[in-house]
């Protein structure tokens, strides 16, 4: 096999890689997309039942009430 | 620094050389694949691939060189303009400029973003901070800063979360001075902005003024090959559209308007994810001049993960064409459209034709590879394709006065990089095209300003 002969190899495998990468990371981020806290396949109670959290103390910044979030629009 | 000109500039043409050498030598190889070669052009599908792939090599070509030499004469414009330098009755007459600031969740880096704009060298502007709603503490970082200021005056606004858009209109509704620069909450302008800016307004036909944007987050693979696309995505095109003075995305990290024009154009539309280009587009259709400033220079991070690499770009391209459809009557129109025609076709060979055609090459070479044993074809194809991106990187690198060592990345960025980006492009422009809703995505920041 010559030098030309593997590198067009080492470009095909790269190819043939990158684009079942591609559309398997565009199914990844189009997952993540669309679960969110508190849809179908939330399965524990919600985070304000009143009951004091298990595991994490909750960050409250200074001088802020904890607005309810707001429609996600962000940049 | 001319001879190092001269030497780039030679290494440049001699790529160019090169690419036309392998075309020969692809040419030759297919030759004596002969039988191979015929047997697949026997499938009229095949064959009309390939030949509008051809096609399609020649257009990017043709494509490079015009974009390198309009960029070229941009910046021979810029060398003579040198620095902003003004006497002393020129410094008191400079026209007050507002920055508008929108923040949404950016209590991360809104503090040392703030304190980098109140050193800006200029004497007569005032800063809005427009908290857009945010659920994290940018409101009172930003209060902390308004207090200390004392030179420069900082107001901070807080409202409901209504979008970007929205939050930039509020800023520029309240903004005193003649000029409006608007950006990024999470962007670091360079000291010389808003002096190498304003200068370009003493032309009455510019109504606004793009700036640049490096990435300041160069910690991985992603994000350097991210500098290097930014690199070149504004020094060839950018710069090549400043020439004719019709740049057709002023980014969101640095745009410089007239106030008036503003007003004029009834600011930013909410119907598009990709505002900036949206109001740009209005800009361009009445006819106002935008030109592109590279020494002003916004330093933002990229995402560092390819997943939110992909959500950035998904917006992108998604909001790119919607901003195209809103003004696609300038596509049919070519007499009454005037030069805002070919900026359209342009944006859509950038955006559609172009991802679409290489998803479509790299499938083919697959294929014919796979099929007919003809892989040398896919191995002269990658080569010319790397030939004109290390050419062009080259060439940027020159002009932007960039790191060389950055060069190199063009190879990762053909190896793999830009096949995952452009499929991600043609999935959501399929996605476009059947109007699948979609939501802002916010990028997660490393607090790296």
């Amino acid at each position: 096999m010559d030098l030309i002969s593997i590198l067009a190899t080492v470009i095909l495998a790269t190819t043939i890689a990158t684009v079942i990468m591609g559309f398997v990371a565009y199914a990844a981020f189009k997952l993540r997309e669309r679960r969110r806290p508190g849809g179908r396949g939330s399965m524990d109670l919600p985070v304000d039942d009143g009951g004091e959290p298990i595991f994490f103390t909750r960050y409250v910044p200074n001088g802020m009430d904890m607005r309810p979030a707001a429609e996600e629009r962000s940049y | 620094m001319t001879r190092k000109r001269t030497i780039v500039f030679g290494l440049v043409a001699m790529l160019f050389i090169s690419l036309i050498v392998m075309l020969g030598l692809s040419y030759r190889a297919l030759e004596e694949k002969g039988a191979s070669f015929t047997a697949a052009m026997n499938s009229v599908l095949l064959a009309a691939i390939s030949l509008y792939l051809l096609l399609i090599l020649v257009l990017l070509v043709v494509r490079y060189a015009v974009i390198i030499l309009y960029s070229f004469l941009d910046h021979i414009e810029s060398l003579r303009r040198g620095d902003a330098v003004y006497t002393e009755s020129e410094l008191n007459s400079l026209p007050m400029v507002t920055l508008v600031v929108p923040a949404y969740n950016e209590g991360l880096v809104i503090q040392p973003a703030l304190k980098s704009l109140l050193e800006l060298d200029y004497p007569n502007y005032e800063i809005i901070v427009v908290d857009d709603g945010s659920t994290d503490d940018t409101y009172v970082k930003a209060m902390e800063v308004a207090r200390f200021s004392h030179d420069v005056p900082v107001r901070v606004i807080t409202k409901p979360n209504a979008g970007k858009a929205q939050a930039l209109n509020t800023g520029m509704s309240l903004a005193r001075g003649e000029l409006v620069l608007n950006m990024d909450g999470d962007a670091k302008l360079s000291p010389n902005t808003l002096r190498v800016c304003v200068r370009h307004f003493r032309d009455p036909r510019v109504g606004a003024v793009a700036g640049n944007v490096k990435v300041i987050n160069r910690d991985n693979i992603w994000s350097r090959i991210q500098a290097l696309e930014y690199i070149e995505g504004l020094a060839m095109a950018r710069r090549a559209q400043s020439f004719t003075r019709t740049v057709n995305i002023i980014p969101g990290p640095l745009g410089m308007f007239r106030k008036s024009v503003l007003m004029e154009v009834g600011g930013y539309d909410h119907h598009t994810y990709a505002e900036d280009c949206d109001l740009t587009l209005k800009l361009l259709m009445r006819g106002w001049h935008v030109v592109y400033e590279s020494r002003a220079v916004a330093w933002v991070e990229t995402p560092l993960r390819l997943l939110n690499l992909l959500k950035q770009r998904y917006r992108w391209t998604r909001g790119i064409l919607q901003a195209t459809s809103k003004h696609r009557w300038a596509l049919w129109h070519p007499r009454k459209a005037g030069v805002n025609f070919y900026i359209l076709w342009y944006m859509l060979f950038e955006g559609i034709i172009w991802p679409f055609s290489n998803l479509l090459s790299s499938i083919f070479f697959i294929y014919v590879s796979l099929n007919y044993g003809l892989i040398i074809l896919l191995f002269y194809w990658w080569v010319q394709l790397t030939m004109l991106d290390l050419a062009a990187a080259t060439y940027c690198c020159v002009v932007e006065d960039e790191e060389p060592s950055i060069i190199p990345y063009s190879i990762l960025f053909r190896l793999f990089y830009i096949n995952i980006i452009d499929i991600s492009k043609v999935l959501a422009t399929i996605e476009e095209w059947r109007g699948y809703s979609m939501t802002w995505g916010k990028l997660e920041r490393e607090g790296r300003l």
